[in-house]
């Protein structure tokens, strides 16, 4: 019988290939009793799982032969050969880097992360690697300087979780947000005009404006500095300290405005360079 | 004497709280036509549906060839004897007539399909449906649709048919055709029960005339005695409800 | 202008959005392959006599309804390592997220088909000595399937669209990459969002019309 056939067929199939789909993933490694891996524990597997953005140019993107790019990247690839292990990058976005964390599905956050306190409870920060404060990008002919006279009708871009989101809310509850998922599809609202403009990092909003004729940054500042730094999951201690010291060691050796010029220097100029790089931890 | 095939005696029927039939007794012999009337709501067609075991009753028993089926396991068996033809002509819309005919022949009695193929097309070209074996029940009028069922019943060789008000959701213009059909089975000595309104149908057709009220079969007589002189005050009242007056 | 054309040939990309497609059908159709058979039986327990059983499925299938499909990926990948330590990988956790979601919605339409299906139908079949087997085999399926067949492929190609979403657990399909084209190459080719977003497009496009050539195939063969 013909379709006895097709249904015997099929169902092999299914079995077939939902086995091979089963068992091709799991890269990301056995979170241990507590949540995270130590250091032992990651240097022992020989591969650390490092959660990186894939479409943040310049941080950490995916090029066009797959490989991941960026400042970030980078750094991460630093601290994969100086722990002797593999790299295993993880795609990672803005909303879901504090749960990657605390399931310990990646063991160190390299993804534009910005150290505040609220996020402080819930993940450890290592050191500071990077400055950067928010900024706010509009087009051209209605350019926002300030955002005290808000016009109500108006709505401002966002990327969920981040710290531009948290920061308006708290400061400016009365301007009306409008969320993106990813900076993607944040980028593309801006420009089919959903929103007035557009907050973000003052590097992301200084570069896009440089990149994109028609848009200028009337805020380059807004509320404080802030700094990025590696994040690993919340008392991962033997992990945390072995970071803290890597920075300081590379620092030693301006790893880091090493890696501004490998990465960030095409799209920020050199111009940037003092303001936005912390060495060895230590912010002005 | 002619056996008796169908026997019901004291049926008993109740939803929930109401009873619907309230110890109906009747024996149908072979070869006999018995019209079930009455008003609306009386019970008719749940009688019918009591015999071919779409609903169980509560009380009496049904006895056919003298072996109870009320309380038969196997409902197959029963209804394989017994066929049924219901108001509402429902046939199977995804297949064509002729596959409506032969599918429980078929799948059911697990006849021969050629014999069975060459039976009901026998059939249905008797019943004027010839030019329509390959068409599909949506390009039939109610009239084709309720021959094409008759046929379908009749292609499983019953023993009684059972007749469910089958005109009564047709057009007026159709009716006819189909109690000719009806007719022509009574003339070739088919046993049936049938439920109508149609009055002058049942005085041409009938061996008897079951009049039906509350549950109680009231009256079972000739056709001549319960048209031309009915003996209870409800059955008087009942075939008034056919003839029209002008108010003078 | 500069369409950004050459964006698409550059490299791997070309192979990198075909494999996220892969990774976006590999994944729908799995979970389509498990929620047919499991919606056909859920659709029949929805229309059975047993009380109990109806009603959890329906509050089953209203959970599932409600919660944003988002919000079920987190629970399934992050949700199960809190609690209980698992570690499903991303393309499990969607299998198995899509899968409960298309058991649900495909046994809601399962259910409707059925009932759809007059009661004068059953009788009809009972009344010629067909037995329940019998009657759902060759009267009631088949005229389900009929009414069935384009409420599903709709709903299929609801699940090939909604993989989108599976890259909030890691998992990097077709317009993951394709937005990671359109970022790495943003400075060079500031429009190829255009064209890349097309070539999704025609993507899902080639994959889901077969979908429907299908559907219409069958229709036309059932009718």
């Amino acid at each position: 019988m013909k379709l006895k056939t097709i249904v015997k067929t099929f169902a092999t199939t299914l079995l077939a290939v939902s086995l091979t789909a089963c068992g091709q993933s799991t890269q990301t490694a056995k979170s241990g009793t507590d949540g995270y891996r130590t250091l032992d524990e990651i240097k022992e597997s020989g591969t650390i799982n490092i959660g990186v953005f894939s479409d943040k140019n310049p941080f950490g993107y995916v090029d066009e032969n797959g490989t991941y790019q960026g400042y970030d990247v980078y750094f991460a690839r630093q601290i994969g050969e100086d722990l002797g292990v593999e790299v295993n990058f993880v795609s990672t976005e803005a909303a879901n880097r504090i749960e990657y964390l605390q399931t310990g599905k990646v063991d160190v956050i390299l993804a534009n992360f910005t150290v505040t306190t609220d996020r402080a409870k819930e993940v450890d920060f290592a050191k500071p690697y990077m400055n950067v404060s928010l900024g706010v990008v509009s087009p051209d002919d209605k350019v926002i300087t300030s955002l005290d006279d808000w016009n109500s009708e108006d709505e401002m871009i966002v990327i969920s979780g981040t710290t531009a989101e948290t920061y308006l809310m708290e400061n400016y509850p009365d301007i009306k947000l409008q969320k993106y998922d990813s900076y993607a599809n944040a980028k593309n609202a801006l420009e089919n005009g959903n929103a007035a403009a557009w907050t973000n990092d003052n590097t992301e909003v200084i570069a896009y404006a440089l990149q994109n004729e028609g848009y200028t940054v009337g805020i380059p500042t807004l509320g404080s500095n802030d700094t990025i730094a590696p994040a690993v999951t919340k008392g991962n201690e033997t992990l945390l300290n072995w970071i803290n010291d890597e920075i300081v060691k590379l620092g030693e050796r301006s790893f880091f405005h090493e890696a501004y010029e490998a990465t960030l220097a095409d799209t920020y100029g050199t111009e940037y360079e003092e303001s936005l790089v912390v060495e060895g931890g230590k912010t002005k | 004497m002619a056996e008796t095939v169908l026997e019901l005696q004291k049926i008993r029927k109740q939803f929930s709280d109401t009873v619907v039939l309230n110890g109906v007794d009747l024996a149908v012999k072979q070869g006999e036509v018995i019209v079930i009337i009455g008003p609306s709501g009386c019970g008719k067609s749940t009688l019918l549906r009591c015999i071919n075991g779409l609903e169980p009753i509560q009380g009496g028993q049904i006895l056919f060839y003298n072996e109870r089926i009320d309380t038969c396991k196997d409902l197959s068996l029963v209804r394989q004897k017994i066929g049924m033809v219901f108001q509402s002509y429902e046939l199977f819309p995804h297949k064509t007539v002729l596959e409506n005919v032969i599918l429980a022949p078929v799948k059911v009695q697990r006849r021969n399909k050629e014999k069975v193929k060459k039976e009901a097309i026998e059939l249905l070209e008797r019943m004027g449906l010839g030019q329509k074996i390959n068409s599909y029940p949506k390009e039939l009028s109610g009239g084709q649709k309720q021959r094409v069922a008759i046929a379908r019943v009749l292609c499983m060789h019953p023993q009684v048919l059972l007749f469910d008000e089958v005109t009564a959701a047709l057009d007026p213009e159709m009716v006819h055709e189909v109690l000719q059909v009806i007719l022509d089975l009574a003339q070739s000595g088919r046993t049936m029960l049938i439920v109508t309104h149609e009055m002058q149908f049942a005085r041409a057709i009938a061996d008897r005339i079951c009049f039906l009220e509350n549950g109680h079969i009231l009256e079972d007589t000739s056709p001549k005695e319960f048209f031309e002189n009915p003996k209870t005050e409800r059955a008087k009242q009942f075939l008034k409800t056919f003839t029209y007056e002008r108010k003078q | 202008m500069d369409l950004g054309l050459e964006v698409l040939f550059k490299g791997q990309n070309l192979m990198r959005l075909l494999g996220g497609l892969g990774v976006a059908l590999q994944i729908s159709l799995i979970s389509v392959g498990f929620s047919i058979p499991l919606g056909i039986l859920m659709g029949l327990c929805m229309t059975s006599q047993n009380r109990i059983g109806r009603f959890s499925l329906r509050f089953y299938l209203e959970f599932i309804r409600i919660m944003p499909q988002l919000v079920l990926l987190f629970l399934v990948f992050f949700g199960t390592t809190r609690a209980w330590g698992w570690n499903i990988s991303g393309e499990l956790s969607a299998v198995i997220v899509f899968t409960l979601w298309g058991t649900a919605e495909m046994g809601d339409l399962v259910r409707g088909a059925l009932q759809s299906i007059p009661k004068h139908q059953y009788e009809s079949a009972y009344a010629l000595g067909m037995t329940t087997v019998q009657t759902f085999v060759s009267i009631i399926f088949p005229q389900a399937v009929r009414r069935l067949i384009p409420l599903a492929i709709n709903l299929i190609t609801r699940m090939i669209k909604t993989t989108s979403l599976i890259v909030m657990i890691g998992v990097v399909e077709v317009l993951k990459v394709a937005q990671q084209i359109i970022e790495s190459n943003r400075m060079n080719s500031p429009n190829a969002a255009f064209i890349v977003y097309l070539f999704v497009f025609v993507l899902y496009f080639l994959a889901c019309f077969p979908i429907s050539l299908l559907a219409r195939y069958l229709e036309k063969r059932w009718r």
